[in-house]
């Protein structure tokens, strides 16, 4: 009891193999409650895996894994009624409405649930008469959360709640999503999306290839993966380039013929600047910024999500 | 199990039917065309008068009464082809398969046996027949017979071996009566088989199931409710079935409680056929033709459409391992022969049938992923 108490979510030693394919390899990692905890990894790093082992889909090969102190293998029928889940690819019955399909679930649950207060959360107030298959995709994943959310879970799992939205329904869902936050609500977040990791996330762990690789909180992570700064100059001086590769920085241009810099320290930034200014060259503008997630990824997994001349440099 | 749950999933699986259309006409609409199509061609059959062309070549009163004859004994409608024309270009011409030809001195001949006791006086009659017809062979054995009738007649010796005629049914019925229950037992097989394996394969193939196995329900709650849902479906497509029959063909069926009972038979066998079926079927494409493979032969082979005894033997012995045999067994056993053992016996088979594709079917239906 007194684990139930610290941790949501412990897993110890977890394997998941299938035949000779090692998909889930010896990991382990708690859940604090409250906590929104990201999985991050690229398409078939092992999230969709792991977390269908936590909502007890799939049975584990090896290792435990204990939800709200209870082991998921043993303990289903008492873990469903205390879990909300937003499965990947979420889909619902197509002829049946917003209102009947909240309703279905919440029999399914046997409780009695504040439809109208659900509905207003995920902002679906004019849509409740509508069928399942006349919805948008982003409606569709709001509404597969307020499902998730029918039986007043103490812990959310949002298995890549994102996928295949459009930016402006992405950021609806994450709405929603920073709405169960403020609930204080424990949400078990798995995604490919850095910037929605580094929104909603308290805690990250990156997976690559069955193995997690890093965990911490997203300032923690960027802190100790990638501590340096990100310069970028927009110039239309060929001298420039030359006078920063000169003094040892090692510059990119990028697609848009941005010279970018990486630098340690922000009194490098000021010794660039005044040896451009030195040497009587110009630029146009410039950019000074920290990492995010996304290069930490790059970083530790060698695996490039989008383009980038820099860190492909880097690399 | 719980039964708000599985009347929550009832109330769902019900709505999404009564919305789709479609599905909800043909489920309900096409056995009745089937009892509508089938039932006039066996009504037409079973008032059945053949047509048949006589050429009369002796123009007397002995050969006219004779032709009389056959149209009263035989159920003939008679048509008469002139004297003057060729009787085998007539077939030809006129498409008709049959020409029965009474020869020139029908009656002088008809004399001398009758009043001169001349037993060497005979007359050949001819069919001129086009072998190419199916019904012809019929209708010259049903002439074959009126002249053998005709012929005893004529020797006023009264036949040694009579025949009599006595039915195992306590009275007449017609073939409609036997083809409706055959299509009840069909119908049910139908709706409960293809609804079973298209529903789960697609909802499996879309996630709801996985998303559904992180809720209480459980495999049982869902395979009760599953067969409450084709249950309810089965019992009002009965009962359409039957009002078309009674209004448009005035069958003449005994109905009691072995009626339902088949029904929820036929829908547990199939039922559970569909769940084991589902577990080997990946995608919702596939899933028709999964079950018509299934079906299609067992809806010709277990006499539904007509009786087994039609078939040779060995499909005969197909037939009898084939659930849907029993159904229709068992349905005609209450239905139409009120025979309460037979319909006993049918049930047991059916029964155990049931019995075992149901837990079979609940082993088989897997939501948590097993790999």
């Amino acid at each position: 009891m007194t684990k139930e108490s610290e941790y949501a979510i412990e897993v110890e030693k977890l394997t998941k193999s299938y035949g000779d394919l090692l998909a889930i390899n010896d990991i382990s990692f708690t859940v604090s409650k409250g906590e929104v905890f990201a999985f991050l990894g690229p398409n078939g790093a092992g999230k969709t895996t792991t977390v269908e082992i936590i909502e007890t889909i799939r049975p584990p090969t090896s290792g435990k894994v204990t939800l709200l102190g209870m082991d998921v293998t043993k303990k289903k029928h008492d873990i469903v009624h205390r879990i909300g889940v937003l499965p990947q690819g979420f889909s619902s019955f197509d002829r049946i409405t917003v209102r009947e399909t909240l309703q279905y679930y919440a029999r399914l649950f046997s409780v009695k649930t504040d439809i109208d207060g659900l509905i207003e959360l995920v902002n679906l107030r004019d849509k409740t008469k509508e069928q399942y298959k006349n919805l948008s995709g982003g409606l569709k994943q709001r509404l597969g959360i307020a499902i998730a959310l029918v039986n007043d879970p103490e812990v959310v799992f949002l298995d890549e709640p994102t996928t295949g939205l459009d930016p402006r329904a992405r950021h609806e869902v994450w709405e929603v999503l920073l709405g169960l936050k403020k609930k204080g609500k424990t949400v078990f977040l798995t995604t490919h999306y850095m910037e929605e990791a580094e929104l909603l996330a308290d805690m990250v762990a990156i997976i690559s290839k069955g193995k997690i690789i890093s965990m911490g909180s997203p300032g923690e992570l960027i802190e100790s993966n990638a501590n340096y700064l990100s310069l970028t100059l927009r110039t239309a001086d060929d001298k420039v380039f030359e006078i920063v590769r000169q003094m040892g920085f090692g510059p990119v241009l990028d697609n848009h013929k941005n010279i970018r810099v990486r630098v340690e320290h922000a009194y490098d930034v000021q010794k660039i600047l005044n040896a451009i200014k030195d040497a009587g060259a110009l630029y146009l503008g410039l950019d000074v910024r920290k990492p995010n997630l996304e290069e930490v990824f790059l970083k530790l997994t060698g695996e490039a999500l989008r383009e980038d001349p820099l860190e492909m440099a880097v690399e | 199990m719980n039964l708000r749950i599985i009347s929550a999933n009832l109330v769902v699986k019900l709505m999404g039917f009564y919305r789709e259309k479609t599905t909800m006409f043909f489920t309900f609409a096409f056995p009745i065309i089937l009892i509508l199509v089938f039932g006039t061609i066996f009504m037409s059959q079973d008032s059945m008068e053949y047509r048949l062309s006589v050429q009369d070549l002796d123009q007397t009163n002995s050969s006219a009464q004779s032709v009389k004859t056959l149209g009263l004994k035989g159920k003939f409608k008679i048509t008469s082809v002139d004297p003057a024309v060729d009787a085998t270009k007539y077939v030809r011409d006129n498409k008709v398969n049959l020409v029965l030809v009474i020869p020139k001195g029908y009656e002088s001949s008809l004399m001398r046996r009758m009043m001169l006791k001349d037993n060497n006086a005979s007359v050949t009659v001819t069919y001129i027949y086009d072998p190419s017809s199916s019904s012809v062979m019929t209708k010259m054995q049903i002439l074959n017979a009126v002249l053998a009738g005709i012929n005893q007649g004529i020797s006023g010796v009264p036949p040694f071996i009579r025949s009599a005629e006595r039915s195992i049914l306590t009275r007449k019925y017609r073939f409609i009566e036997f083809f409706v229950p055959g299509i009840i037992a069909m119908s049910i097989m139908t709706l409960s088989l293809f609804g079973t394996v298209d529903s789960d394969t697609e909802l499996r193939q879309k996630g709801v199931i996985r998303k559904l196995s992180t809720t209480p329900i459980t495999h049982t709650d869902w395979i009760l409710s599953n067969i409450l849902y084709h249950f309810i479906l089965a019992v009002i497509s009965t009962i359409l079935m039957l009002l078309v029959s009674y209004a448009v063909f005035d069958v003449s069926l005994h109905i009691d409680a072995w009626l339902p009972a088949f029904v929820l038979l036929d829908v547990f066998a199939f039922v559970g056929t569909g769940m084991i079926l589902t577990r080997f079927v990946k995608e919702a494409q596939s899933a028709a033709a999964a079950a018509n493979a299934i079906s299609y032969p067992m809806m010709f082979l277990s006499g539904s459409f007509f009786p087994i005894e039609l078939m040779p033997g060995f499909l005969q012995k197909i037939a009898k391992t084939l659930p849907l045999y029993y159904v229709n067994e068992g349905l005609r056993a209450s239905m139409v022969f009120e025979d309460n053992m037979a319909a006993l016996r049918s049930s047991a088979i059916i029964g155990v049938y049931a019995a075992a594709v149901f837990i079979l079917g609940i082993m088989a239906t897997r939501w948590e992923e097993g790999r």
